[in-house]
């Protein structure tokens, strides 16, 4: 089937007959979606249905958390039992819900300013504890759902709106803190390497513990324009010519700077095994009266 | 027939520029020396969604909007299909010919169908779509006779940065609206007529106000997490900062900016925290800690409905009762509930010097509908240089090099306030502690002390209600049928509520608390007192207001009118209800 040409008129949606295969995963009453056009978070979404589907996820096996800002929204937008928390506190509302029902197979699906700013506290606690869940992040380097305010993630010199001189502070590497903090589990994709992060998700649904992925996407209106990164396609088109895929990398050597000509290094960096908390803690009360 | 008053609504997706396009319009309406009233709906989300800018355009200044469009420009169909009933009788819609609306649909309600070809005449005189708006304004100046002068001085103005070209092709473009009205014989029953003799004014918000104030109240110090509806001020200060020598952080959380505002007050910088009620809430252990260690903290919660993230984008008055109460043990607060430009620079420059003399937590409650409502005031409401800058008991260097006994930072004085002294000077090394303390600052469990201190804390909101809480604004006759009490951004909708029920015949006034905590008691009883009919009106479901009177005064008002769906009263809305309650 040809590609639709630019000059072409797109049709109304209500003129296309179609479903997304993906659909059983979906609220489709709740589509369209919030997200900007080029934003990366269709395709995480996207991936992680997929991930569902290979794994053979039933709608009633698994449950979606989220915090606040544009990627707080992917709880709303699946079909299965989820949860839109307030700002930051995904991942204690997620471990509540696993150490109170153990058989859920809990995903923490948010954003870097969620996860890692005003959650940041939460996320290496649950990694110490290496407590079984899985943990998406999103980094769009940016506040996006705000209007793009400086956060944890914003690389070194990088504008926003309240960076308008450049941003003076060094990012979190996402990958050496949750490898520092214990994660069993560490990958980074960009949104551009969508099998990739299809199978890392597969990968975090299905093995114990607490796995991390971080997956690097633009945010053309809140970052990408502020900082003369062009469209959404250039930058995509950056990752391809920037990502360089380095499996089992050092995660202390993948920091992202603002430079277009470094590297972003993707890839799975950590995957090992290791004693959940709820294991550790079945061992430890096991003999005592 | 010169038109008195009416209401222009740009409706769109977010993200089509019309938050920019009606900014624009907004202050060529200024510029011609007619009133405004601008507020914008959004929703949450950065792209889609029906998002719309009202502009209330009068012959007098006007202090809210009112219901009713008399213009709707609509860039999107589902503008249309939303404000369609809205439209009054002779109103009309300007529309893209390419849209799939109903034009006869339009005739039967006696709105008139505008079909202006925008997009088509921004492509052939601007060579960009984004320009539809700007054929748009055109379409409404040719509809209102309004004289296109004003407008083109702000396309020069606005996009000036982006080079002579995109000037002349925004002219272009507004000349073609104008000239396709005209020319399809278009006619409306508006005529916006310049009023050249009402001068200068300041296009200006309500957030905008408030960081107005408190720079010249003398702010150094920012410190604040981002959080709709009050980011704009945190974004103001910041892009300002460097020319006016402010230091900004932008933290990890609202318990960290907190914090470090109180760090940074206590070492003496005049320090500011902006948030809303989600980021008030995980602040409300460190309004003990201002509050126990009598640390100056300026806060400004620009509210939005909640519980949790309830309303992010959108306005409500439920947040006084958590402001009042918030945090653990007895202790004094002071509460200011601004309801205009000028009360909201005011209280942005007040906060610092209440915070400063008194030495415990002042808060800016305001709301979206303050904070992103556009009007036009007199410059000389926003005085930068006016405000005056009063530290309080703060011991100056030469003061402490004079001291002969040791330094007592929490000293037992007659008004409670100890004399305050920056840490850095060798006669006044100090400590302090969130734990109840001694006048020395060291912790203790003595009864007898505690007792002191919770009493010493307890009478500086008596001094500061004696001496610097202001009484509400009281309006309209003193004999009135029926008496209004308000707070905050709900006093707009009142006041003009005033005049409506006046032409309906009702004799009505209203009491504005623009201070409300400590609640200035006296004052609030002499109006109940002195009324025949008392009916509160605020934005929350429980009437906390009322409660606050209640407690406070052992007055009941007699009637609530209370809207808690997020949108802003009317003064319609205020008039049907008084009308149902009298």
């Amino acid at each position: 089937m040809p590609l639709t040409t630019l000059d072409e008129k797109p049709k109304k949606p209500q003129d296309v007959e179609t479903t997304h295969p993906m659909e059983k995963y979906l609220r489709p009453d709740r589509l369209p979606h919030i997200w900007c056009s080029g934003c990366g978070l269709g395709t995480a979404l996207n991936a992680y249905c997929h991930a569902l589907d290979d794994e053979g996820f039933g709608l009633d096996d698994f449950a979606v958390v989220s915090g606040i800002g544009c990627t707080g929204r992917v709880a709303g937008y699946v079909a299965s039992d989820s949860y839109h928390t307030t700002h930051g506190r995904a991942i204690p509302f997620a471990t509540g819900l696993k150490l109170a029902n153990p058989e859920m197979n809990v995903t923490v699906f948010s954003g870097d300013g969620d996860l890692f700013s005003i959650g940041g506290n939460h996320f290496i606690h649950a990694a110490r504890r290496n407590v079984d869940l899985s943990v998406i992040c999103v980094n769009n380097y940016t506040y996006g759902m705000t209007g793009g305010q400086v956060g944890p993630t914003t690389p070194k010199t990088a504008r926003a709106t309240t960076a308008p001189y450049g941003n003076f502070e060094r990012p979190f590497n996402l990958p050496n803190l949750a490898a520092s903090a214990g994660a069993v589990y560490v990958a980074r994709w960009t949104s551009l390497h969508v099998r990739r992060m299809k199978k890392a998700f597969q990968k975090i649904l299905t093995k114990k513990g607490f796995t991390f992925v971080e997956v690097i996407s633009p945010c053309p209106t809140g970052f990408g324009r502020k900082n003369g990164q062009g469209e959404a396609l250039d930058e995509l088109k950056s990752y391809k010519e920037r990502s360089v895929i380095r499996d089992g990398a050092d995660p202390t050597k993948v920091d992202i700077k603002m430079d277009p000509d470094s590297d972003i290094v993707v890839g799975t960096f950590v995957d090992k095994e290791k004693s959940t908390y709820s294991e550790v803690k079945e061992q430890q009360l096991a003999g005592k009266v | 027939m010169v038109t008195d008053d009416m209401t222009i609504v740009f409706g769109g997706n977010a993200g089509q520029g019309i938050r920019s396009t009606g900014l624009g319009f907004i202050k060529a309406i200024a510029r011609s020396g007619l009133f405004p009233f601008g507020r914008q709906d959004y929703r949450s989300r950065i792209r889609g969604g029906h998002n719309f800018f009202e502009i209330r355009v009068a012959r007098k200044q006007v202090y809210s909007h009112t219901e009713g469009i008399d213009l709707l420009v609509a860039i999107t169909e589902d503008t249309v299909t939303e404000h369609l009933d809205e439209i009054v009788e002779g109103g009309g819609v300007i529309y893209d010919d390419d849209l799939d609306v109903d034009a006869e649909e339009m005739e039967e309600k006696g709105v008139k169908p505008y079909p202006v070809p925008l997009e088509q005449i921004a492509m052939e005189e601007g060579g960009a779509k984004i320009m539809a708006n700007t054929a748009a304004i055109g379409a409404i100046i040719g509809l209102t006779g309004f004289d296109i002068s004003y407008i083109e001085g702000i396309i020069e103005e606005n996009f000036a940065v982006k080079g002579d070209e995109v000037v002349k092709n925004n002219l272009d473009v507004a000349n073609a609206g104008v000239e396709y009205v005209n020319s399809h014989g278009y006619s409306s029953n508006y005529d916006l007529e310049p009023i050249p003799e009402s001068g200068e004014r300041m296009v200006i918000n309500g957030n905008q106000a408030f960081a107005l104030g408190a720079v010249a109240g003398g702010c150094n110090f920012i410190s604040a997490y981002p959080m709709t509806p009050s980011t704009s001020v945190l974004e103001w200060i910041t892009k300002h900062s460097k020319e006016l020598n402010i230091v900004t952080k932008q933290p990890e959380s609202e318990l960290a900016a907190v914090n470090m505002a109180i760090g940074a007050s206590h070492v003496g910088a005049r320090a500011l925290v902006t948030t809303s009620g989600g980021g008030f809430s995980l602040m409300v252990e460190a309004l003990g800690l201002s509050g126990m260690t009598e640390t100056p903290l300026v806060i400004a919660e620009v509210s939005r409905p909640g519980p949790s993230t309830g309303l992010p984008t959108r306005t409500g008055q439920g947040d006084l009762m958590s402001i009042v109460h918030a945090s653990q043990g007895d202790f004094p607060r002071i509460v200011l509930t601004p309801g205009t430009i000028q009360e909201a620079f005011q209280a942005g420059a007040r906060s610092f010097n209440l915070a400063e003399k008194y030495q415990m937590p002042v808060i800016t409650l305001s709301d979206q509908h303050l904070a992103d409502s556009v009007r036009a005031v007199d410059p000389d409401v926003i005085d930068m240089e006016g405000a005056e800058i009063d530290r309080g008991e703060f011991l100056t260097e030469e003061e402490l090099d004079a001291l002969e006994e040791p330094y007592l930072r929490h000293k037992f004085t007659e008004g409670g306030v100890s004399p305050r002294a920056v840490p850095g000077h060798e006669n006044a090394v100090y400590k302090t502690t969130g734990n109840e303390h001694t006048e020395k600052g060291d912790i203790t469990e003595d009864p007898e002390l505690r007792t002191k201190m919770m009493d010493k804390r307890a009478k500086k909101a008596k001094t500061a209600l004696k001496k610097d809480i202001e009484p509400p604004v009281a309006e309209g006759p003193e004999d009135a049928e029926v008496s209004l009490v308000c707070w905050g951004s709900t006093y707009g909708a009142v006041k003009e509520a005033l005049e409506k029920l006046e032409e309906e015949g009702v004799s009505a006034n209203l009491c504005h608390l623009k201070d409300a905590w400590p609640l200035p008691a006296d004052p609030v009883v002499d109006f109940l007192e002195g009324a025949e009919k008392t009916v509160i009106v605020e934005g929350n479901d429980s009437g906390e207001m009322k409660k606050l009177i209640s407690q406070e005064t052992g007055k009941v008002v007699d009637h609530e009118i209370l809207k808690y769906d997020g949108r802003p009263f009317t003064p319609e809305y205020i008039v049907q209800k008084v009308e149902e309650v009298i």
